[in-house]
């Protein structure tokens, strides 16, 4: 089983998250077992194992349960971090040096895309599909 | 020699100390690389127009001493010197506006700048000169023993906190902007913010500056009793705490988790967080309450101050440890 965590907390201006990953539905095509996405009541539902705003204990359980794992720049690859259970980070505009960890696969499509100042809101940064690695990469990889 | 800013904060001394101050600045035997000023009046006027100024002015562009007049917030000298520590320079020596330095002062204080140094004064004297000989210097004594820097230093001496004017290592703590604009205990506490985190802070002799006290004008200019008490509930909460690593975690989910793996590291913790079922500890709105700002321990904002491009885990060891 492989655990899905596609996006990243809401941005305060309302719109999309530049840290998100685009190509979601192409890449779940491609996985060839099954997929628990977990998320926030509200968020998109991209498979029909949905699990929706479990407590960090109950995702520590779920992570031991999983082979692996996929997600963006979010409280997730910290969490599975910790938790010693390496996975698959697609990066986009955040960098993987600062904020990733390097047990993880951090799939990052060009450093020309990463926001210029790290630190200040991502509301100042739009969404651009554009510096995401497309589904076929990341595939290779898991 | 490390390059050095003088940063002078002034209020409601045009025309009394803050001319003597300058010129004494001016004429130091070691040269600043640059002096500002900040001009924290509530109706501030251009100086160029006034003759001794202008004078000033040309003064310090003729020995080669960069400087700038600077407009400033009107909330206190600790911003105008949390600006200061910011710009850069590797040594920042602020100077009262009451404050008259000997000229040998910066020259001797540089001398003692070694690397694990954080602040170094001198005697800090009022007419008539008090007997100091028995201070410490340490925090515990604060109340109860004349300031060591009130009396003529005849040997160095480390101690835990400084008054009134030093030179300081610049970046390395920040001041309290929790402060009111009166800024009472500003400069201990930040002293004392260098010797937790480690630095030296000494006082040295041959480094003499004259305290004119002005009844008039800064942080006199405030006469609110309220604006004190605030700031001395500040100062005791702080020491309240001095034997623990304060951490406050206002931050994301995430930046919790990976702080986890720091927290272990950390000597007596005492912890103000967001996500108490990650990192237990205490509300951030007490943090907020009992320090009065929190910027000190924004690991967003110092990881943007310090240029970083390391891990966000070892960001928090920067901070922490």
């Amino acid at each position: 089983m492989i655990i899905i965590s596609p996006y990243t907390k809401k941005l305060n201006n309302g719109k999309e998250n530049p840290k998100n990953y685009p190509y979601w539905e192409q890449l779940i095509s491609l996985i060839d077992e099954p997929v628990v996405q977990i998320g926030l009541t509200g968020e998109k539902q991209l498979v029909t194992d949905f699990r929706e705003n479990l407590s960090i204990n109950e995702l520590k359980e779920l992570l031991k349960e999983c082979r692996t794992w996929i997600g963006c720049d979010s409280f997730f690859q910290h969490l599975a971090w910790v938790e010693k259970k390496p996975g698959i980070v697609l990066w986009s505009i955040s960098d993987p040096k600062i904020f990733g960890h390097p047990e993880n696969i951090n799939l990052l499509k060009d450093r020309a895309y990463l926001a210029p100042n790290q630190f200040l809101w991502w509301e100042a940064y739009e969404y651009n599909p554009e510096r995401s690695v497309l589904p076929e990469e990341v595939i290779k990889h898991l | 020699m490390p390059n050095v800013l003088c940063s002078v904060a002034t209020r409601g001394r045009y025309h009394t100390t803050l001319p003597l101050t300058l010129n004494a600045i001016i004429n130091q035997t070691h040269k600043v690389d640059k002096l500002i000023i900040f001009d924290d009046n509530d109706e501030p006027q251009d100086m160029r127009n006034e003759l001794v100024y202008s004078y000033f002015f040309q003064m310090l562009t003729i020995k080669g001493i960069q400087w700038e007049w600077l407009y400033a917030a009107k909330k206190g000298q600790h911003y105008s010197h949390q600006m200061a520590n910011t710009m850069e320079y590797e040594w920042v020596w602020r100077v009262d506006d009451d404050a008259i330095p000997e000229p040998n002062v910066l020259q001797n204080l540089l001398k003692y700048t070694g690397p694990r140094i954080g602040a170094v004064g001198g005697s800090v004297l009022t007419p008539p000169s008090i007997e100091t000989n028995n201070s410490t210097g340490l925090i515990d004594n604060i109340d109860s023993e004349p300031n060591i820097q009130w009396g003529i230093i005849k040997e160095p001496k480390y101690v835990q906190h400084l008054h009134c004017t030093f030179i300081y290592r610049a970046g390395v703590h920040d001041y309290n902007l929790g402060l009111s604009r009166v800024a009472h205990r500003e400069e201990t506490l930040f002293t004392y913010g260098l010797y937790q985190k480690g630095y030296g802070v000494v006082v040295v002799p041959d480094a003499v500056t004259w305290h004119l006290k002005n009844p008039q004008g800064g942080i006199r200019s405030e006469t609110s009793q309220q604006l004190y008490e605030n700031d001395e509930r500040i100062f005791q909460n702080f020491m309240k705490f001095k034997d623990n690593t304060i951490v406050v975690l206002n931050c994301g989910l995430g930046d919790h988790i990976v702080f986890s793996q720091v927290l272990p590291k950390l000597k007596n913790p005492v912890v103000f967080t967001c996500y108490p079922e990650v990192i237990p500890g205490r509300a951030i709105a007490e943090a907020q309450d009992l320090f009065g700002n929190l910027d000190q321990w924004n690991i967003y904002k110092k990881m943007d101050e310090w240029v970083w491009i390391d891990s966000l885990e070892s960001a928090f060891e920067a901070m922490y440890l």
